[in-house]
């Protein structure tokens, strides 16, 4: 910054001595620009601009469009090199420019205009497909009414007679044409474009995704005995699964095409059962060739096509446990056949009465199938290490058949989990860090974790003891875990979140940083944690992490128009709607919101300790975070909750580890319109604009009415004390008698979140409120309170009457504060791991993980005493942060 | 077994069961975009038939003359989908465009010493050891300094197998830029 403020002095040295300096004048709007004086600079740029000819400048221009692309006014970048483009009509590269900055700013229109004129200019063939491309995309991602199928059918025109010319020159002009008959669902002209007599033939045969592209539209338009040639050709030279499964889509289709001729159908589904059994004995290639038959199995079984063929094809339950038989011993073999089992399930249970086969029936079937087979592979999973990896899938397959059953018997869950942590923490395997045992403490802790939730639910307050000492009991497990084998990150992920399910955001924040996630996973996983730390009292650590966040979605401003102008530059033109794609899920994405509004509340939280906060309030830009219900509705959830290794398809709420095992739920639409609608509701107060403020207090108390569980309590808390700080202000104005009790109300409400000097030292038996709530109300209410400072000084500044009372009533709360949380401080840092010993180490009472609770006592101390100064040290760094807050925020 | 296609930027939304292993890196999106931009037939994903992505594998095509060559920037399998023949299937989908799309002589890659199972990997699919290069990967608190083998493969393009005669000295990194 320091040189962009030496340039700015030599722009003005300049100036004094030549003031019809054109280039200094433009180089002085891009400093100035650099330093945040927009307006001075935008001044400049229009000045410059009405100076004829000023843009025929190459110096002038460059600058100028700095200046203009660091303001992020493309519209104004076009300006430039239009009054250029007048005076320089021959400058190939001014007419690209313009297009490039259209293409890579979404101004479709102007991207198509600038492509014509380019195109008409210079007559290159690459600008007739900058042309096809502007179409395409318009016609696709234009905002707005347009008239996308008559730009659709322009640049099928267009790609077609590049077609027709030979000017199809590479399969990046080929997927152009592709993507434009595709946008019309011309699947017909799509096949004719990929046939194997085009002059391009040659290169589609060497394009894998080309090859199979042509399957797919030869199945789409039912052309199935050539769709099946084509596939079988395919996969005589490759094992391609996407290939695989079109062929059994074709072979399925075909049969039901031979309807009422018996004899043709059973021809197909031999010859299909015959390539299949050719393919599997290559050498490699087994596993595609069986997970088809399984595939082929569940799409004839749909059909009801399989009366008949029992001697070709098996039913769908023998395949599948043929498929496990043959791939047990590899990591990937539950996954793959993971859905075939609900299929199978489901789809007895959707024709219960229709088949012989109920879904119960079909369970016990499975339980049956799995019980023989796992008996074998435990007696050897010791030894070999492929026994062993049978083992997790056979366990997994348990775990999902038992949550198909719907069971709800939390012992159920927890049977076998002792032999798990045997072999996965105590065993030779263990020590050697063999992967299958790292996975079987991960399924250990699932079964622990589902047999918790269900034995003790979080609604059940009298259990919840029980609850939070299970979650000690299971994090016990997976640092153990942890400990044996650092790289399995799974096993970090259910700690981070158990971790935060005991309110200890310090141990889960290291966790978390371990895993070095950045970039684009702060829009994946941000959501593990962002908005955590401000919900427990570590705002410094949450507003770093917040801005992390915001810095990523801005650095992706820059970047992705740069590689849209790099694929128009490189003709990759297919990836260009993927691109803009991409682009639009950033721009509008949810973790986005989330992590702008976090940084928000944390800044208003930092800047709350000063005075001067009034004028930062005043300022804000309210419009930019007031998103219209449009705008949240179009927002994309970029949020990878698939991420956990879930044994259960998601919608199987009841079973979804991730869902049960969130700390507070997940951030919601209502969540980004609260927290955006509560800065607004700030800066009515610092404006004093009463009026705009009782909106903004409806609008709050509407979306949390709205929300329902989707809301904490504690963001429900932190909008009734917003909403009461809107009330006492409002009623100064206009009903000045009731302030004292909104005032009384206001300290009601932060006062029941101090925690008094008694629950700062809790007895043993109260243990599980400090993490299931104390510290969550204690930061809620931090939050209030800084916020309530905030109207007191918008008041004292207005001169409003009440100001005195409000700010006693404050200092009232403080002085308290500062009594308490220093307790509560004091006690994390002596008392907390003497508290944790007695009430969830060495307590008689018994428990549902009793048993795995003595032996993570008595075989895994180190992992015991890491949990135990992991809760401690976070509580206490809790206590810290909330303490030096209330210290600093001074009325 | 695996749908080997290429690799979409919508795809950075669920790379995070492969990138979250320690030895994974996670890189800037410009750097994803810019060889989706410039090489998208040489950046392959793997997909499971359950739709999840199992690996990928990033390459790009540079030099001059009988230096004309793939080279495979990154190659990484998630956890759980190793011991499947994946990085073999990605190694193939990057050889065989290097040499029917590109025409070129041969595909190199870098690997760290220590990384043996994959060096016994690529030694398996006909790589040799052409050079060492020195402190090519930087310590970055996990890993030490190492220098990096430089592994190629001759294609049939390099009829006499010029490109892969070994060196006999290690190399700086400035001499390994094309």
């Amino acid at each position: 910054m320091d040189n962009v403020k030496q340039a700015l002095k030599e722009c003005d040295r300049l100036l004094r001595k030549n003031p019809n300096h054109l280039s200094a004048h433009a180089m002085k709007a891009y400093a100035l620009a650099r330093l945040g004086d927009t307006d001075a600079a935008l001044e400049i740029g229009g000045k410059i601009l009405k100076v004829p000819k000023s843009a025929a400048n190459s110096h002038v221009r460059q600058a100028l469009v700095l200046t203009y692309k660091f303001l992020r006014r493309p519209g104004e970048v076009i300006a430039v090199y239009n009054a250029a483009q007048k005076h320089l009509p021959d400058d190939e590269s001014i007419y690209t420019s313009i297009f490039l900055t259209a293409a890579s700013n979404e101004m479709f229109s102007e991207q198509h205009q600038a492509a014509v004129a380019v195109n008409k200019a210079f007559k290159r063939e690459k600008y007739t497909w900058w042309i096809a491309v502007s179409l395409l995309v318009q016609a696709q991602f234009e905002k707005g009414p347009g008239n996308a199928q008559l730009q659709l059918t322009l640049a099928q025109r267009m790609a077609e007679k590049a077609l027709q010319d030979h000017h199809v020159r590479n399969t990046e002009h080929l997927r152009v044409l592709l993507l434009v008959l595709e946008a019309q669902g011309n699947h017909e002209a799509m096949l004719s474009a990929l046939s194997l007599d085009s002059p391009m033939a040659q290169q589609i045969a060497n394009d894998p995704d080309l090859v199979t592209q042509r399957i797919d539209l030869l199945v789409k338009t039912r052309s199935f005995k050539e769709a099946i040639d084509a596939a079988a050709q395919t996969l005589d030279a490759r094992d391609n699964w996407i290939d695989y499964k079109l062929y059994i889509e074709a072979a399925v289709g075909a049969i039901k095409q031979s309807a009422g001729d018996p004899d043709a159908q059973q021809q197909v589904l031999r010859d299909t059962c015959e390539r299949l059994t050719k393919w599997s004995h290559a050498r490699g290639r087994a596993r595609g060739a069986q997970l088809a038959t399984v595939e082929l199995a569940a799409k004839v079984g749909i059909s009801g096509l399989g009366a008949g063929h029992e001697s070709d094809v098996r039913s769908l339950g023998d395949q599948i446990w043929a498929y496990v038989d043959l791939f047990q011993n590899k990591a990937i073999c539950y996954s793959d056949i993971m859905q075939y089992f609900v299929d199978n399930v489901r789809g007895a249970a959707a024709t219960a009465d229709s088949s012989p086969a109920s879904s119960t029936a079909l369970l016990d079937f499975h339980s049956d199938q799995l019980s023989r087979r796992i008996q074998q592979v435990l007696q050897n999973a010791d030894s070999s290490e492929d026994s062993a990896q049978a083992w997790v899938n056979m366990e997994k397959i348990r775990y999902l058949l038992q949550a198909l059953r719907g069971d709800d018997d939390p012992e159920k869950w927890i049977d076998g989990v002792d032999s798990f942590l045997k072999f996965g923490l105590d065993s030779k395997n263990a020590k050697a860090k063999q992967a299958a045992s790292s996975d079987m403490v991960l399924l250990a802790c699932q079964r622990l974790i589902q047999a918790t939730f269900l034995a003790y639910p979080r609604e059940q307050q009298e259990t919840h003891g029980l609850l939070t000492r299970s979650i000690f009991t299971i994090l016990c497990v997976l640092e153990e875990g942890i400990r044996l084998n650092g790289e399995n990150f799974l096993l970090k992920l259910y700690a981070i979140r158990l971790y935060l399910c005991l309110s200890c955001y310090s141990r889960a924040r290291t966790l978390y940083d371990s895993l070095d996630i950045k970039h684009i996973q702060n829009d994946t996983l941000g959501y593990f944690i962002v908005g955590q730390g401000l919900a427990l009292g570590c705002f410094i650590p949450d507003l770093e992490l917040s801005y992390k966040g915001v810095s990523f979605y801005d650095t992706a401003y820059v970047t992705i128009p740069h590689e849209l102008e790099s694929a128009y530059k490189n003709g990759t033109y297919s990836n260009i709607p993927d691109f803009l794609e991409f682009n639009d899920n950033l721009k509008n994405s949810f973790q986005r919101q989330v992590s702008h509004r976090c940084a928000l509340r944390n800044e208003t939280i930092e800047q709350g300790r000063s005075k001067d906060v009034v004028e930062v309030l005043e300022t804000t830009d309210t419009q930019s975070i007031e998103l219209a219900d449009s705008v949240l509705a179009s927002l994309h959830d970029n949020r990878d909750f698939k991420v956990m290794g879930l044994l259960t398809p998601l919608d199987m709420t009841q079973c979804n580890l991730e869902i049960l095992t969130r700390p507070t739920p997940v951030h919601s639409v209502h969540w980004i319109r609260v927290f955006s609608l509560l800065p607004q509701a700030m800066h009515y107060m610092a404006v004093a604009d009463v009026e705009a403020l009782e909106a903004k207090k409806g609008q709050l108390l509407s979306t949390v009415a709205e929300a329902g569980d989707s809301l904490s309590v504690y963001d429900k808390k932190i909008v009734e004390g917003i909403c009461c700080i809107a009330d006492i202000y409002t009623c100064s104005l206009g009903n000045p008698s009731s302030v004292d009790e909104k005032i009384d109300e206001l300290v009601k409400i932060v006062d029941t979140g101090i925690p008094d000097e008694e629950t700062a030292d809790p007895k043993p038996t109260d243990l599980s409120k400090l993490p299931l709530s104390t510290i969550r109300d204690l930061a809620a209410v931090t939050e209030i309170f800084t916020y309530a400072v905030c109207a007191k000084h918008a008041a004292s500044r207005h001169n409003l009457p009440f100001s005195n009372a409000f700010g006693f009533a404050l200092t009232q709360l403080r002085k308290k504060a500062l009594r308490c949380i220093p307790a509560l401080k004091s006690w994390s840092n002596k008392s907390a791991r003497s508290a944790i010993s007695d009430s969830w180490i060495d307590t008689d009472q018994p428990m549902l993980l009793s048993d795995i609770s003595q032996h993570m006592r008595t075989k895994h101390k180190q992992a015991l005493d890491t949990v135990v100064k992991g809760c401690a040290d976070s509580w206490l760094k809790s206590a810290k942060g909330v303490l030096a807050h209330w210290e600093q925020c001074s009325l | 077994m695996a749908t080997i296609r290429r690799f979409k930027a919508m795809d950075l939304f669920t790379v995070n069961n492969i990138n979250l292993d320690k030895y994974t890196e996670t890189y800037p999106l410009g750097f994803y975009l810019s060889y989706m931009s410039q090489w998208p037939d040489l950046f392959s994903a793997a997909e499971s038939a359950g739709g999840r992505l199992m690996g990928y594998m990033m390459g790009k095509v540079e030099g001059k003359g009988e230096l004309w060559h793939g080279h495979v920037t990154a190659l990484t399998v998630a956890p759980e989908c190793r011991r499947l023949g994946l990085a073999r299937g990605l190694m193939r989908f990057l050889e065989d465009a290097s040499e029917k799309t590109y025409d070129c002589y041969f595909v190199d890659l870098f690997v760290r010493p220590s990384n043996k199972v994959a060096v016994r990997m690529y030694e398996t699919l006909g790589y040799i050891l052409y050079r060492q290069v020195i402190d090519y990967y930087m310590g970055n608190g996990v890993m030490p300094t190492e220098y990096a083998y430089d592994m190629r493969r001759a294609l049939p393009r390099d009829v006499g197998g010029k490109s892969v005669v070994p060196l006999k000295h290690p190399v700086g990194i400035e001499e390994t830029f094309f």
